[in-house]
């Protein structure tokens, strides 16, 4: 990644042009023309370094509200954890951590009823007592991407 | 719960789901869903002036763009000063995501963040230099060691 790639990174990072023509917005700031804006950001996807373009939404707006979770499993449980937790689209974020609980993911509902769902068909699957709960109170920071 | 009309989830359904890296990507979705792309595009603006649209951007891979160091910390803050510090790492560029959460008995560290570091001294730099700023507050660092699950919460289907 040189420093062109990091500066399209940046432009598209918290403020992606709402405007007809986007990378030639893009590339009219950073002096470079619309046709080498987008074939480095199709190289950057196909990379790997850039997962996701497009809108991120206000979950409680929409009516969802979101917790974060925690399982403690031995190390020859972990894939059977996490592919029981996976399973769920309303559970995207699922970590590996150092520590106990060793497995930390988050799930997001429109309401009560569904979260209860998940949480006791995890807890059967993995014949497991108890799943932490970690309801957010405030939200201080959601950034997403670093720097 | 119904927020939004029928136009503009529309409209948000195909920005979720079918936004492209192409000349004009507003246009396949004025397309898709039978509007104009200035229409599409006015929509858009709007669910973002509304906040229904936290921002427009891209996500990247922390450990593919100079963050291979990664850690869940999780924080022990009295409820007086849990303003004072959720401010003051939200500052912090290196941390991403900043919660007050409800604790479940027998834990204590109530503030999350998550902290992205290029490597190990960076991320105890970071935890050392906050924790000096509250030195009456505990924490737990978690490392992370593998990803097994990132993907975009679907609102729309």
């Amino acid at each position: 990644m040189d420093e062109k790639d990091k500066e399209i990174l940046r432009m598209m990072q918290d403020d992606f042009p709402i405007v007809p023509k986007p990378y030639k917005r893009i590339g009219d700031f950073l002096w470079m023309d619309e046709v080498s804006v987008i074939s480095r950001v199709v190289k950057m996807m196909q990379d790997g370094k850039i997962r996701y373009v497009g809108p991120y939404f206000n979950s409680a707006k929409l009516g969802y509200s979101g917790q974060l979770m925690a399982i403690n499993v031995p190390e020859d449980k972990i894939e059977a954890a996490a592919n029981a937790i996976n399973k769920y689209d309303e559970i995207t974020h699922n970590y590996l951590r150092a520590g106990e609980p060793n497995i930390w993911f988050t799930l997001m509902t429109p309401n009560e009823k569904r979260a209860e769902e998940i949480i006791e068909a995890i807890k059967k699957e993995l014949a497991i007592d108890e799943i932490l709960s970690f309801k957010s109170k405030k939200t201080f920071k959601i950034k997403v991407n670093p720097a | 719960m119904k927020i939004i009309d029928e136009r503009t989830e529309k409209v948000l359904k195909e920005f979720q789901n079918n936004f492209k890296i192409e000349t004009r990507p507003f246009k396949r979705i004025a397309v898709k869903t039978g509007l104009t792309e200035e229409e599409v595009i006015a929509i858009i603006a709007k669910a973002k002036e509304d906040g229904i649209i936290r921002r427009v951007g891209i996500g990247v891979r922390p450990a593919l763009t100079g963050f291979g160091m990664n850690a869940l910390t999780a924080w022990s803050v009295p409820p007086d000063k849990v303003d004072s510090f959720g401010e003051a790492a939200a500052e912090i560029q290196n941390i991403s995501h900043c919660y007050d959460r409800e604790c479940p008995e027998g834990w204590i560290y109530n503030i999350f963040t998550m902290i992205h570091a290029s490597d190990r001294e960076e991320l105890e730099n970071i935890i050392k230099s906050l924790s000096e700023r509250f030195p009456e507050c505990p924490y737990k660092v978690m490392e992370t060691l593998k990803e097994l699950k990132k993907t975009s919460m679907k609102y729309f289907k």
